[in-house]
């Protein structure tokens, strides 16, 4: 129809415009009736009518006949069941439209039999009471008032800071119930040796014990050297045993949970790799959040996509500048990056060496007033916690001189501080091992570690404590009453910045999981004082802090949180391996006197006792599954089938590559004919009006539908 | 349960309760919104299914709507008019879409017809410009909004016509991250 109105048009026109208006890719090509009947149009529109989701809005409002076509369609077709099945509010039709069809269907359910019906309606029942529980279920999450309210005000990035923190106390809880299933509990059951000291209040016990972890707390529970064998005594299900396997299961526990993590935030980011950059589109189209409600919290929301956009495009012009960089500049550049390199790495030494002298300092004490012997008590943690505020900063500072774009700035820092973290966590582990064995030979090793891990985790909670309502909340309170004073104008507003709160969070995680061994009930105090955390960062950030203007960009960092807690994780395999190892490496020189590998035994000497007394083809199985016969062939196979699977994600890219330039090249093939076809209808009537009609009957059958205006010449 | 509501039908709230993503509770809220939006217009009873159609003015005051950039393409694409006259039947489709649990793949056919400004089944480029300043509130100067609008047809484009049809924006869409937990409205 649009097609004769063109042609009575172009007729009026000379033949330069006629061509001149052909090949500009203007939107005729898409209004030709030959573009209607290209397959892959025909082909769009029963193809999703067999999926059921686009039983077209337009199918309905061209009439109900053409609506009754399609679905008679339906009725006649096989898959008709699967699109019975398909829920009715996921059908893309206006109300009516899904009203009629649910008639339609109850029409359907009448005329089969019972069972089919009953089978259906058994169906819908069963999805309506899924979807029933599912929203019971979600609404029983604790907290998730609090992240609706913050992810108003401040995004989604904050939010996925409490996300991360409530994940963290899921993970504790469970470590506490393997704890008390496996070490607490056949404790309180069977009971404990009788050569162990009493659990009472008494003597030289003071309530300083619960800061520095000795006295009545070395007696109690929370310690390794609580847990000695007691009546439950047999060759294969004893206590050491079932400690050592409580301990293990948490560990593979918690790796199995972060690694599925890692590999779904893993797989998004690698998506977005640089062959699939989506950054803009995503922001376009996914940027605002339909959610919010508030006039300030959607100016904010414009503020964040602006500055978001105007980064990327700074990216842009900053990636156009690098590649205009002369050789000169580019080598002034690598020294410069090379001397910062070093004061980062003089920056950290400097840090280690103060670890090591804190604890060194520690170890000394004697007989001093109770403040200053407390202090000198936790002088490796105030001093841990000290480097891990000041360096950051200080990192944050040398990387902007650099000359790096925003994103690889704040990667820079996150990496260098993440490195700072756990290695001054590994620094002090590591000096704590050496120094240690030489002072007390005979001492519980196990409860001076765990000591020192109890210490860390209590001063961590006490450091967040003071740094919300010590610095942060005063300093919101100088914001508001004197907001013109120097030292307000000198600190400006404060933000709440999420890496380093999150890498807080790592940190305090990786000591849970290194010092579980050694304080068993460290996961209880760790799921506490994340609960309290979460209380007063919500406090933080309601309170005292402004919005951070910047968007923080989700996906990419959190792979590199969840890389972080694996690290951690392997660093408390590595310690604990470490130390058992140490264990059966000089078996007399540390010879524990507590907890349930007292007595002269060794973790290697109790399993060796329970494997022994399995049937042989068991030991004989076992055996070989610890040897080296088997660890070899095992890394073996895992290296073909990793080179495997890398193979063939790249002959896959390359396939990839291949169809996305032939289907470039169909579509313009595509358009060059539709084209030709329009130019050659439109030269077939402009000069033969008068013969039109013989050209009518020897045209091809496409173009039967030309215009019935032009037979009237 | 029991209810004495006068307003439909339980045939009516079936039916509603089947072809929507909320309850019978949910669906008598809803009327009571859409009542107060207009008291005299709205009936109370709609057993008899009344033909009654609310303007785009006044939905879009609607406090979840208000703030919303796109608040007015998002009533256009729901509205059989195309010019943002919702009946309820229309107002309910609306808010079930944009609820919290519809699929993925629906939410982005209407994500489609709402960044579409001028309803030709394409995401062109002045639809995404449009789109674009509407989310900065034209706070970019127009170099800056050709060059975004640019590079994302660049990435988003499979067919190669500098045009952004259903199976290019699709694509696209499932694989973003945080499309489900943005694109929802909670009423």
């Amino acid at each position: 129809m649009e097609e004769h109105n063109s042609v009575n048009f172009m007729r009026l026109l000379s033949e330069e415009s006629t061509l001149s208006a052909l090949s500009s890719d203007s939107c005729e090509y898409y209004q030709t009736e030959i573009f209607d009947q290209l397959p892959s149009i025909q082909a769009s529109r029963p193809e999703q009518d067999r999926q059921g989701l686009w039983e077209a809005c337009e199918a309905h409002q061209g009439g109900p006949e053409s609506g009754e076509r399609i679905s008679h369609g339906h009725l006649s077709r096989g898959p008709k069941d699967k699109a019975f099945t398909q829920p009715l509010r996921s059908l893309v039709m206006c109300l009516q439209g899904k009203r009629d069809a649910r008639y339609r269907r109850k029409m359907q359910i009448s005329n089969i039999d019972f069972w089919e019906s009953w089978r259906r309606s058994q169906s819908i029942n069963r999805k309506r009471v899924w979807a029933q529980m599912g929203g019971a279920l979600s609404d029983l999450l604790p907290w998730q008032h609090t992240l609706h309210t913050i992810e108003g005000r401040f995004g989604v990035g904050v939010k996925a800071y409490f996300v991360f923190l409530r994940y963290l106390v899921y993970l504790n809880l469970l470590h506490c119930a393997l704890v008390w299933a496996f070490i607490l509990g056949p404790t309180t059951f069977y009971g404990r040796s009788n050569s162990s000291e009493p659990l009472k209040f008494g003597g030289k016990d003071s309530v300083l014990d619960f800061f520095h972890g000795s006295g009545y707390l070395d007696r109690s529970p929370l310690f390794f050297g609580f847990y000695t064998r007691g009546s439950l005594n047999l060759l294969c299900l004893n206590t050491p045993l079932l400690y050592l396997a409580g301990m293990l299961i948490i560990l593979f526990l918690s790796l199995i949970l972060v690694v599925r993590r890692t590999t779904v935030g893993f797989k998004h980011t690698w998506m977005l790799g640089k062959r699939y950059s989506m950054y803009v589109s995503y922001k376009i189209f996914c940027g605002w959040d339909f959610t919010i409600q508030d006039p300030a919290a959607a100016s904010l929301k414009h503020c964040f996509i602006r500055n978001d956009l105007k980064l990327f495009l700074e990216e842009e012009s900053f990636s156009v500048r690098e590649a205009l960089r002369t050789l000169g500049e580019r080598v002034r550049l690598y020294l410069l990056r090379f001397v910062l390199n070093l004061i980062v790495l003089s920056l950290l030494g400097g840090a280690f060496y103060l670890i090591y002298f804190a604890t060194i300092t520690a170890q000394k004490e004697s007989g001093h007033y109770w403040l200053v012997s407390l202090v000198l008590q936790y002088l490796p943690p105030i001093t841990i916690t000290f480097v891990n505020l000041l360096l950051p900063h200080m990192f944050r500072k040398i990387s902007s001189f650099e000359d790096y774009s925003f994103t690889m700035q704040v990667n820079a820092t996150l990496v260098r501080s993440i490195f700072l973290k756990l290695a001054s966590l590994g620094i002090y582990l590591f000096f704590i091992f050496t120094t240690e064995h030489r002072q007390y030979p005979f001492h519980c090793r196990e409860n001076r570690f765990g000591r020192e891990m109890y210490k860390l985790c209590i001063f961590n909670f006490l450091a967040t404590f003071c740094n919300v309502f010590l610095l942060n909340y005063p300093r919101k309170l100088l914001q508001e009453k004197y907001p013109s004073s120097l030292l307000a104008r000198l600190l400006g507003k404060q933000r709440f910045l999420i890496p380093f709160k999150v890498l807080d969070l790592v940190y305090s995680q990786t000591v849970s999981w290194v010092g579980v061994y050694y304080c068993p009930l460290l996961p209880l105090i760790g799921a506490v004082t994340l609960m309290a955390t979460f209380y007063i960062q919500k406090f933080t950030v309601l309170r005292c802090c402004v919005a951070e203007q910047r968007m923080f960009r989700g996906s990419s960092s959190s792979v590199l949180f969840h890389f972080m807690l694996l690290l951690g994780l392997l660093m408390a395999a590595t310690t604990l391996g470490f130390n058992l190892y140490q264990l059966e490496a000089t078996p007399d020189q540390n010879m524990s006197s507590c907890g349930p590998f007292g007595n002269g035994e060794t973790v290697f000497n109790v399993t060796g006792v329970c494997v022994n007394s399995l049937p042989r083809p068991a030991q004989t199985t076992l055996r070989y599954l610890a040897s080296e016969a088997f660890a070899l062939p095992l890394i073996l196979a895992e290296i073909l089938i990793l080179t495997s699977y890398v193979s063939r994600g790249r002959a896959n890219q390359k396939a990839i590559e291949r169809l996305k330039d032939m289907l470039v090249m169909s579509s313009s093939d595509k358009r060059f004919l539709v084209k030709q076809h329009a130019t050659m209808l439109r030269r077939g009537r402009k000069p033969h009006r008068v013969c039109s009609a013989a050209i009518e009957e020897d045209a091809p059958p496409q173009t039967l539908e030309a215009p019935p205006a032009l037979q009237a010449y | 349960m029991g209810n004495k509501q006068t307003i439909f039908t339980d045939e009516q709230l079936d039916a509603y309760q089947d072809c929507t993503f909320f309850t019978r509770k949910e669906i008598l809220r809803l009327h009571g919104r859409y009542h107060e939006l207009a008291p005299h217009l709205v009936p109370m009873d709609y057993t008899n299914d009344p033909d009654c159609k609310l303007p785009l003015a006044l939905i879009v005051n609607m406090p979840e709507l208000k703030e919303n950039p796109f608040c007015s393409r998002i009533v256009e694409s729901f509205s059989e008019d195309g010019f943002g006259n919702l009946s309820f039947n229309e107002f309910v489709d609306m808010f079930s879409v944009l609820s919290e649990m519809a699929p993925r793949e629906l939410k982005a056919i209407y994500a489609f017809k709402i960044y579409d400004f001028n309803v030709d089944n394409y995401l062109c480029k002045e639809d995404l410009e449009k789109t674009l300043n509407r989310l900065t509130k034209e706070e970019l100067t127009p170099e800056e909004v050709q060059l975004v609008c640019e590079k994302a047809i660049e990435e988003a484009d499979l067919d190669g016509d500098s045009k952004l049809s259903y199976a290019d924006f699709e694509n696209m869409i499932t694989r973003a991250p945080d499309f489900l937990s943005t694109f929802h409205i909670r009423i």
